[in-house]
């Protein structure tokens, strides 16, 4: 199976953002812009979260998810503030074909069951945002990285797998924005735990911290500052995987239809 | 006798001034009557000034910050000021500073005070590896580190700094905070004494020249005129005249005679004396004049180059992580800010971003409507614990309590008498604000 190279968005109303550890988040550009962008240059998935959805108690991406999937045309996965059935189909309806849950799971986890039975495990994320705990293990919290949700991230997920969930993201709050790497030991501890898709996210920023991932058996990983910054292109971290023996999606740049 | 200190959870408590629609209710404090917000930020006009501490009583009247014809904070306008100062020109001022104190001797040249927060990797790496200077860093320990923030001093420290950490006698830091809470509904009081006067006074002892605080206080809302020097006024942390100093509001005589605390208890409370310093040419600068401060990038940079973690959950009160996360007594301090000045932690911290550019107003209004006010409830317990005065521990003190050990149910009677009439209602068994920026009522 190729990894999977997925573009993170973190949307703060009309701006891309990002943070360090989930904090101090910087403006990086316009978020359609960028999106184009990686599908351009060979993402194989977008993904989308409004960070302020459960701020505002709404999600605000649906302009943003419309515009870009008349011209995207790679699987699109979007999050925040899905509370509901109503909310997931707001999105699937514009375009999103997976939608991204975490706070509304963590207080009602039947809303897992109510989307995977709705529309399919296949579109149904569970995100998880993973703090690590000085006694070992991590905690699953919200708002990236803010509340807490008392629940063990390994028993949750185990948990959300028999809910139907069809993918995990699972973030490092410790690693986001860092740019070393991701928590290997995290991902490990998922990937064991559940027989589902998981996605690695936090601190992954070169085709050495991708490798490292895979081989602690992620299907996907998702980068987000490397690429707002510039500092990584899709395209030559896709060649440098395959160069390296990582099974990636060939992609030449002239592949992206509509661009 | 009566009790000095009665037991506020048996006040014949007036309700009255604080009904809904009570005629031009009381302002506490010396605050403005009328409750406004700055046009830019969300601060409110009851934001206090600085105070100098050690005068600070129960009577004392506060200065606000200013809020011009168009309704836009001092704050703000020193952010706006920011944008025109010729940076290029300040950091050649610190240049030649720098140049001229420098040390070639092996010797401390300057003194970095600092908590092991974000903005103390920057002062102290700035100074340091950007500036040639050989600083000595100090540290006025927090009332209860908490576990972050003693991980994040720890690698400040080794990520190359020598440091004097002074923890105070924490039975008197206790007995001064319990009664800066009493008289003043002040809890991080204490702790601003050795933050201002412990540096000036360690550079008397070792023949440090220099010494470097982060940001002006102007950044926060003080008189822009103070934002114009690059030096602290020797006001905020000297005084000669001992009849002066009030530590928690109360003399020092009187904390000797009554309270039963040593003379040389008090010392590490004690305002550096002003003599000394000029005679000594000791100056106080803030680096914050020199370099263009940004909170958001001190955090960063902190991260970048000492490891520093984010706190890792939002602080009580707020959405924040990054932002004056080592003291446990942080959450109730802004908690009594809130109850005394209808300003919590989230209204502070989203002051700052939106004139940092970091949010926009919306969001700030947002965060405050969600965050602010909130009890923090997660140090309680032990906030509770550090407050009372036991009196197998305080044998004199505690006599003139009524109440020596402080709980729940004391602490919120105690907010009780701090609440200004003009900016809270009580009806239906709950306090609510007036006025609120989310409200625009």
């Amino acid at each position: 199976m190729s990894v999977r190279l997925i573009a993170r968005l973190d949307i703060k109303m009309s701006n891309l953002i990002k943070g360090v550890q989930m904090e101090g988040w910087r403006k990086m550009g316009d978020p359609a812009d960028r999106a184009r962008k990686y599908y351009a240059e060979g993402a194989d998935e977008l993904l989308y979260m409004d960070v302020v959805a459960s701020l505002y108690e709404r999600n605000n991406l649906v302009d943003i998810v419309r515009d870009v999937a008349t011209d995207a045309f790679v699987p699109m996965t979007v999050g925040g503030g899905i509370d509901s059935l109503e909310a997931a189909k707001a999105l699937l309806d514009v375009g999103a074909d997976k939608v991204a849950v975490n706070t509304a799971a963590t207080k009602r986890p039947s809303l897992l069951n109510e989307i995977s039975d709705t529309y399919g495990s296949q579109a149904l994320v569970l995100s998880v945002e993973a703090k690590a705990l000085p006694s070992g293990g991590w905690t699953a919290m919200t708002d990236n990285g803010r509340n807490h949700t008392g629940r063990d991230v390994l028993a949750w997920v185990e948990e959300a797998a028999t809910r139907g969930v069809g993918e995990f993201l699972i973030t490092s709050i410790d690693r986001d924005g860092v740019g070393r790497g991701a928590d290997l030991d995290l991902v490990s501890a998922v990937t064991d735990a559940v027989d589902v898709p998981v996605i690695a996210a936090g601190g992954l920023a070169s085709a050495e911290h991708v490798r490292e991932a895979v081989a602690r058996g992620v299907s996907a990983v998702a980068i987000a500052k490397a690429l707002h910054t510039d500092a990584l292109s899709l395209i030559d971290l896709r060649q440098e995987l395959a160069r390296t023996g990582t099974s990636v999606r060939p992609f030449a740049m002239e592949e992206a239809p509509g661009v | 006798m009566t009790m000095r200190h009665t037991d506020p959870r048996k006040d014949d408590f007036d309700y009255g001034s604080y009904a809904p629609d009570a005629t031009n209710p009381k302002a506490f404090y010396g605050l403005p009557e009328e409750v406004r917000f700055c046009s830019r930020c969300v601060i409110s006009n009851q934001r206090p000034n600085s105070t100098v501490e050690h005068k600070h009583k129960a009577d004392s009247k506060k200065t606000t910050i200013r809020l011009d014809e168009d309704g836009v904070c001092d704050a703000c306008r020193t952010a706006e000021q920011k944008q025109e100062i010729d940076w290029d020109e300040r950091r050649r001022e610190l240049q030649a500073l720098c140049d001229k104190y420098r040390s070639r001797n092996g010797s401390y040249d300057c003194l970095v005070p600092g908590s092991g927060g974000k903005d103390s990797f920057y002062q102290s790496w700035m100074l340091k590896y950007e500036f040639g200077m050989n600083p000595l860093t100090t540290t006025w320990a927090p009332h209860v580190y908490t576990d972050w923030g003693w991980r994040n001093f720890n690698r400040w420290i080794h990520s190359g700094f020598d440091n004097y950490l002074l923890t105070p006698n924490g039975r008197v830091k206790r007995l001064i905070t319990r009664l800066a809470v009493e008289n003043l509904f002040h809890p991080f009081q204490p702790f601003i004494f050795g933050q201002k006067s412990l540096a000036p006074k360690l550079a008397a002892r070792f023949d440090i020249p220099l010494i470097f605080y982060g940001e002006n206080e102007a950044e926060y809302g003080n008189p822009i005129a103070d934002n114009a020097s690059a030096q602290r006024d020797y006001a905020y942390f000297t005084t000669s005249d001992d009849s002066e100093i009030f530590l928690g509001g109360t003399s020092i005589q009187s904390l000797r005679e009554d309270y039963g605390v040593r003379e040389a208890d008090l010392e590490v409370y004690r305002p550096s004396n002003p003599e000394e310093l000029r005679a000594k040419g000791i100056e106080v600068h803030y680096l914050g004049y020199y370099l263009k401060w940004h909170p958001q990038a001190a955090y960063y940079f902190a991260v970048e180059n000492g490891g520093f973690e984010a706190s890792p959950e939002r602080t009580p009160g707020t959405y924040s992580k990054y932002n004056s996360i080592d003291d446990r007594i942080d959450d109730l301090h802004y908690y009594t800010t809130y109850i005394k000045f209808g300003i919590g932690r989230a209204t502070y911290d989203a002051s700052q971003e939106v004139r940092s550019g970091d949010i926009e107003r919306e969001e700030g209004v947002a965060l405050i409507r969600r965050y602010d006010g909130e009890f923090p409830e997660r140090f309680a317990d032990e906030l509770m614990q550090y407050l009372s005065l036991p009196e197998a521990e305080f044998p004199e003190a505690s006599r003139l309590f009524e109440a020596p050990v402080m709980d729940r149910a004391y602490f919120d009677a105690l907010a009780r008498r701090f609440r200004s009439p003009h900016l809270w209602t009580y009806s239906d068994g709950g306090w609510k604000l007036r006025r609120t920026v989310f409200a625009r009522n």
